[in-house]
């Protein structure tokens, strides 16, 4: 039971001493210099961490391919930054009302497009998702989202604003990750999880075993989105602004390639993938400027074709041989994607 | 009563259409109406031009082609470059000829060299060193400078060209690129070293002189486009942005889509990822910022009696409009409209009345079983995925004129395209060009309603939005159209 569980202590315990460690090592104080520039580049790990996780929700653990999850990262930023601002609400009201705007949102969205099977799923949340962004970009609501330059200046009240109290935003965030973390294992592990997985494995035999699986698919969206309205929530705790970029397909396309680096399906995955996906982009930007992004579509290329399985699911295949595992989760992942 | 059973949805449909328009363009003059209409069918025709490839592709082959808006903005850059300054074409097209020459050795190489895996991964990397060396330092922001349309922006073609030595030599380095490519993907084409050697040498030997010879003659060959008459360079233009929509799908397929057909879900998400790489890469080579093309000069004179009264005026004088009941309508769009009918009249006479369309449909039905026929259904693929992009690329360049060429165009168009899609139902032709007009129509209307202003019942004024407003409404009709018949209006059930 223990050794199980070793390695994420010791995950969680070095995330904790980070900083503390950062600041001994460099003898500069936790908020100034290299901690403090440490510590905000893991909360944006943290932050995309749990966006990559409620991605998987979706690809990995029940086996729906959405486009559209910058949607909910998205709205979740605006929801907040538009209440706190303009509304005037109190931090944890507005936190409650993204929750429940997003849950809102993913069921409507996930009523109507789950009617559609595989691609088809796809496609129509793309369309969604675009059609927000094409929204938050409008001038026609620019008094409350800004536009193309986004909703600036939100106020946050002093504790936990991330420019003064760094140190505090970045247990915040790891502590909100790891929250996450246990709550998605909980879902999965529970008995909706498990029906979850049998419609991963084949939807059509779940359905005759008498489950009615349009239920749990929207259960699985309202979960993922919420988690995800939540991240994009922080993230505009973070950067006291909303742009955009958020509702961007570029903020899919992230979440979708942290759960692939990482090992889809596999809980802890995604969440590395965000880590080293942040801090390789990090450093691409660092060495090649502008380019990197086109350097890091051709790697998101790569790693479809020749690494589908990620870290997490690359490394729990050791032990077996190699081919006969990748048959063996080719076949799955054939098996119960047959466009119907 | 069986013929009414059969096109149930269609024509339930069609009489839904037939009230809502009634509702919509009641109490609006006849040029308004026209106007709206005209432009409805504009949009309609670009939105197929897109559509149509995807769901041509998704029928035969089950691949959601997200790629196939960067297609159709690729094509267009290319199309516009062509016309304006086709200057990095005949400085490119040598280098990238000579790496598929490079690379076409495939099965000679596999015949003498058989590396082991980690090899293939060093050799692999070594072509991408080589790669780089071929382009390093390849002047791209001189060879694109436009100066065409802006007089006064243009480099001289001696100072924005490389010396042909230099240019020989990056040849060189990419013809090395690509053998060593080749040898890194070697056994991959097991079943090609069977082929003629003598075959592919021709087809190597072939490439390599038509990449010198365009690299010979590329000044020629400028001097020639450029004085060319701006109608017909704009009809050559429109056939290298089909081209090259048609060889980039084709490409795509043949090496990204084809390993992973066991894969169907790692397919589209490498589709996603190629939209971001395309989206890079025109960034890169073209700038953030669009561009506009002019208008060919049979559809922009100007002069004392335009606009032309009518369609018959318009060939003799090539007005920039024409008026529809009192009010000019540009005669670009009129171009447009008819480059969407042709094609919509091609894909039905190819999938109608020819062998390869009989092919295409029998694979529709049942792939593995035209396979058993004994008809290389690979080759197939290839072609329609080559036919499907090659469509989207000649579209890019037909819009480019009546909506400039832009990073965003690939988002938007895919976007709509999807709509279009979704409604007509995922597969069928027809289905692509009634989902188009559908959207179209919807926009159109949606775009003058936005701009002139909608008053309810009960308000004071009238509200009036951006046109974003209306481009994002269209996700309505899919919204209703998902509720209602998620398979679309064409759709087989599922």
């Amino acid at each position: 039971m223990l050794k199980r569980h070793l390695p994420y202590l010791a995950l969680l315990l070095a995330l904790i001493g980070l900083p503390y460690a950062l600041s001994l090592v460099t003898g500069e104080p936790l908020n100034k210099g290299i901690p403090l520039f440490v510590q905000g580049l893991m909360v944006q790990v943290f932050i995309l961490a749990v966006f990559a996780l409620s991605y998987d929700i979706l690809m990995g653990h029940i086996g729906i391919l959405s486009f559209g999850h910058a949607l909910f990262f998205g709205s979740g930023a605006y929801t907040l930054g538009i209440l706190v601002k303009y509304g005037q609400w109190s931090l944890p009201a507005a936190i409650a009302a993204v929750i429940v705007i997003a849950a809102l949102e993913s069921f409507v969205i996930g009523v109507l497009s789950l009617r559609v099977h595989g691609v088809y799923f796809a496609m129509v949340t793309l369309a969604f998702a675009t059609v927000a962004f094409i929204l938050v970009e409008a001038t026609d609501f620019k008094q409350w989202t800004g536009a193309e330059d986004g909703l600036h200046g939100i106020p946050l009240p002093d504790a936990i604003n991330p420019t003064i109290h760094r140190t505090e935003f970045y247990f915040l965030a790891l502590a909100f990750a790891v929250a996450v973390f246990l709550f998605v294992r909980l879902c999965v592990d529970s008995p909706s999880g498990r029906v979850w997985a049998a419609i991963r494995e084949n939807e059509a035999r779940a359905t005759s075993i008498g489950y009615n699986t349009l239920v749990f698919k929207v259960q699985a969206t309202i979960v993922s989105g919420v988690l995800a309205a939540l991240a994009g929530a922080l993230n505009a705790m973070w950067n006291l602004s909303a742009t955009p970029l958020t509702m961007d397909v570029s903020t899919t396309i992230n979440a979708l390639l942290m759960a692939i680096i990482g090992g889809s399906g596999t809980l802890i995955g995604p969440m590395l993938g965000a880590g080293v996906l942040q801090l390789l982009g990090y450093l691409l930007n660092l060495w090649l400027g502008s380019v990197w992004q086109l350097v890091f579509g051709l790697i998101y290329i790569l790693l479809v074709l020749f690494v589908p399985y990620g870290i997490v699911g690359t490394w729990r295949a050791r032990g077996v041989p190699w081919r006969a595992a990748w048959r063996e989760r080719l076949r799955q992942w054939t098996g119960r994607s047959k466009v119907s | 009563m069986n013929i009414v059973n059969r096109y149930r949805n269609p024509i339930f449909t069609l009489l839904l259409l037939l009230i809502v328009a009634a509702l919509m363009f009641n109490g609006m003059s006849a040029s308004t109406a026209t106007s709206i209409v005209l432009s409805g069918v504009t949009l309609a025709a670009l939105y197929f031009l897109v559509a149509s490839g995807v769901s041509l592709i998704f029928g035969l082959m089950d691949v959601l082609n997200f790629a196939h808006g960067s297609l159709f903005m690729f094509g267009a850059y290319a199309g516009w470059t062509f016309y304006t300054n086709p200057r990095l074409i005949f400085n490119s097209a040598p280098l990238l000829l000579l790496f598929a020459a490079g690379l076409l050795l495939n099965p000679l190489t596999a015949r003498f060299v058989a590396l082991p895996r980690w090899m293939r991964w060093l050799a692999g990397l070594a072509a991408l060193a080589l790669a780089l060396v071929a382009a390093r330092g390849f002047p791209i922001d001189r060879l694109v400078a436009m100066g065409m349309t802006m007089t006064g922006k243009v480099i001289p073609t001696e100072l924005a060209q490389e010396p042909i030595e230099t240019m020989l030599l990056r040849c060189g380095w990419a013809l090395l690129a690509g053998i060593v490519l080749s040898a890194a993907v070697a056994a991959r084409s097991v079943e090609h070293i069977q082929e003629s050697a003598r075959r592919t040498l021709g087809m190597v030997i072939g490439l390599t002189i038509l990449g010198l010879a365009i690299l010979l003659a590329r000044n020629v060959a400028e001097q020639f486009i450029l004085q060319t008459e701006n109608n017909w360079r704009f009809l050559m233009a429109i056939a290298v942005g089909a081209g090259t929509g048609g060889i980039l799908g084709a490409l795509m397929e043949w090496s990204l889509i084809r390993p992973l057909y066991s894969r169907p879900i790692y397919q589209i998400l490498l589709t996603l990822g190629l939209t971001f790489v395309f989206d890079q890469v025109v960034r890169f080579i073209w700038g953030p910022a669009g561009a506009f093309m002019e208008i060919p000069s049979w559809f922009s004179t100007q002069g004392k009696e335009c606009p032309s009264p009518d369609l018959f005026a318009w060939f003799s004088q090539h007005c920039d409009s024409i008026a529809f009941f009192g009010r000019p309508f540009p005669s670009y769009r009129l171009f447009i409209i008819l480059a969407g009918v042709v094609m919509l009249v091609g894909i039905g006479l190819l999938l109608q009345r020819t062998r390869l369309g009989m092919i295409i449909r029998a694979g529709v039905q049942d792939s593995e079983m035209v396979e058993a026929l004994g008809i290389n259904v690979r080759r197939i693929f290839t072609l329609v995925f080559a036919i499907g992009a090659g469509l989207a690329g000649l579209g890019g360049v037909v819009a480019a004129p009546f909506l400039g060429v832009y990073p965003g165009m690939a988002p938007e168009f895919l976007l709509q395209a999807f709509i279009v899609i979704v409604i007509g139902g995922l597969g069928s032709i027809p289905g692509a060009a009634v989902g188009a007009l559908l959207v179209g129509l919807a926009r159109a209307y949606g775009d003058h309603i936005v701009l002139a202003g909608i008053q309810l019942p009960g308000m004071s004024e009238a509200i009036s939005g951006s046109p974003a407003i209306a481009r994002a409404s269209t996700v309505l009709i899919m919204a209703i159209v998902l509720f209602i018949k998620p398979t679309g209006i064409f759709g087989k059930k599922e």
